[in-house]
């Protein structure tokens, strides 16, 4: 992040933009992006919305980018910051540990397997951690980003990314060895 | 696992996913002195190590499908731009394409009306025994190995990426143009440079491996069009692809010019197993090697420079005890034993 992210392109070089490297790309970044978004302005329609105003912009541009991930998440960022504007809402973000309360319990993904699909039953177990561990977890383990990047992007401190990743893989940790089973 | 202990864990998983090695062996002292303090920790470690890898990459979903089916890619646009339009109305254009996306966004039931770029490609290949010099459109050199090839489009010098697939082995000096990223594809693996130097070898089913000894390069595990997060090479960097666990791993190297001993004819093995040997030795020689035994568990360590095929065989002979007798183009083995 930082660097020269974005190089645009001449119009007349860019005959061959290429449909399938687009939708390859959105369907790479879509997981995080749309956690991402989602996470920044409580509402998955309209986060749906400014995701894809980016790419919308980028193949209309034919932007190529060079460091995507960079690029799409600051994208997404500004997009959100412009909804806020626009809303004139008066924003304000619910802590997590108040929405704690919501995740279901109950749901447990080891019963509803059949087949042995480990990493699938992990990822279920991450879709269960609050909204923000979540998604510090799939920018970290997923995209890659430093703790530095993601402290950045989501406004909070080194800290606390660290520590929201710490208890997540601790999560992990626990709900494998309860259902040792499973995992073998 | 106690927070303190993850901390350490995270931090030493991530300094070796980096290539830091320095830190990561420090890291690592520290962690064995929490494993020595309980014969459970070593376990736990393993536990979380195998958390750590089974979580770099998320698992296939349709989620991102709907979401795209609302953008449809406004291709006659890209079609009516050329280069004699006028700016003027470049510019109607584009504003017939913000309509047009709004449009779109607000009618999700059309259907996609997305044309298919036909792309051809063009390949070359190398013989067994002779290695071929290439050079791209954009002036971009290619060294191909013996007994491999490389296929290029034939819109190479247009497209907003130079995207090349090789199948084998093969040396790159890639002309630099920040604009249009040199993209090589090979099994499993996809390197992704600005303009460097750097050696890829991607043989059916040995693990690909790249080798940089100019510039920096990122590398991504690619299955089925996916590709995982990259890792950044720099000089004398390895990159390959574990086949047990399927991760990507760096490497440091003493000097990344042994990965290309190759384009000089010099052969180098390093505790290489005998059969990748004789593979070697026939793409090298153009000849065919046929052992009456198996040579497995059997390794080789030893540097050819670019002599005879008879001289080479005499090394073999005198390290490893074997019989050889040569027919033309085919190498006979008989016994040897491995120490």
């Amino acid at each position: 992040m930082g660097e020269n992210n974005t190089v645009g392109l001449n119009g007349d070089l860019g005959d061959d933009f290429d449909g399938k490297a687009f939708e390859g790309l959105y369907r790479r970044m879509f997981p995080t992006l749309i956690k991402y978004a989602i996470y920044l302005v409580k509402d998955a329609e309209e986060a749906q919305l400014i995701l894809n105003d980016v790419f919308i912009a980028i193949w209309k541009n034919k932007v190529l980018l060079v460091n995507e991930k960079a690029y799409l998440f600051r994208a997404v960022k500004n997009g959100a910051n412009n909804y806020h504007k626009a809303s004139r809402l008066n924003y304000q973000p619910i802590e997590e540990e108040e929405v704690q309360g919501i995740v279901d319990v109950k749901a447990d993904p080891f019963q509803s397997y059949e087949h042995k699909d480990k990493v699938r039953m992990l990822y279920d177990l991450i879709d269960q951690m609050p909204e923000r561990r979540r998604l510090i977890f799939y920018m970290y383990r997923i995209e890659g980003f430093s703790y530095k990047e993601i402290a950045a992007l989501l406004d909070i401190s080194v800290r606390t990314v660290e520590d929201h990743l710490v208890k997540g893989f601790q999560f992990l940790q626990e709900k494998v060895l309860k259902n040792r089973a499973e995992f073998q | 696992m106690e927070q303190e202990i993850w901390k350490l864990v995270l931090e030493y998983l991530a300094a070796k996913e980096r290539g830091e090695w320095k830190e990561a062996a420090n890291l690592e002292e520290r962690l064995q002195d929490w494993i020595s303090r309980d014969p459970l920790h070593r376990q736990e470690l393993d536990q979380a190590i195998w958390l750590w890898e089974s979580t770099a990459v998320v698992p296939q979903s349709d989620a991102w499908k709907s979401g795209f089916a609302a953008i449809q890619l406004p291709v006659p646009y890209e079609k009516a731009q050329k280069k004699t339009t006028f700016k003027i109305w470049l510019g109607a254009a584009a504003a017939v394409v913000a309509a047009i996306s709004i449009l779109i966004i607000f009618n999700k039931n059309r259907t996609v009306l997305r044309e298919v770029v036909q792309t051809t490609w063009t390949t070359k290949t190398s013989a067994p025994g002779k290695i071929t010099n290439i050079i791209l459109p954009d002036s971009t050199e290619i060294l191909l190995n013996a007994g491999s090839s490389i296929s290029f489009p034939n819109h190479f010098r247009q497209a907003s990426m130079r995207t090349v697939k090789l199948v084998g082995e093969a040396y790159f000096k890639v002309k630099r143009d920040p604009n249009h990223p040199f993209i090589v594809q090979s099994s499993n693996i996809q390197t992704l440079v600005l303009g460097t130097s750097f050696n890829i070898s991607a043989w059916g089913k040995s693990s690909p491996q790249v080798t940089v000894l100019t510039g920096k390069v990122a590398v991504s595990r690619d299955s089925a069009g996916r590709q995982s997060a990259a890792i950044y090479l720099l000089p004398n960097q390895k990159a390959g692809l574990d086949a047990k666990s399927g991760l990507l791993y760096r490497e440091k190297l003493e000097d990344a010019r042994s990965a290309i001993g190759w384009t000089e004819g010099k052969m180098i093995f390093d505790q290489t197993p005998m059969e990748e040997v004789f593979k070697v030795i026939e793409r090298r020689y153009g000849v065919q090697v046929i052992a009456d035994r198996s040579f497995k568990d059997c390794k080789l360590s030893a540097k050819f420079s670019n002599i005879d095929i008879k001289e080479v065989l005499q090394t073999i002979q005198m390290t490893l005890d074997i019989h050889y007798t040569i027919n033309k183009q085919t190498i006979y083995i008989k016994g040897g034993k491995c120490s």
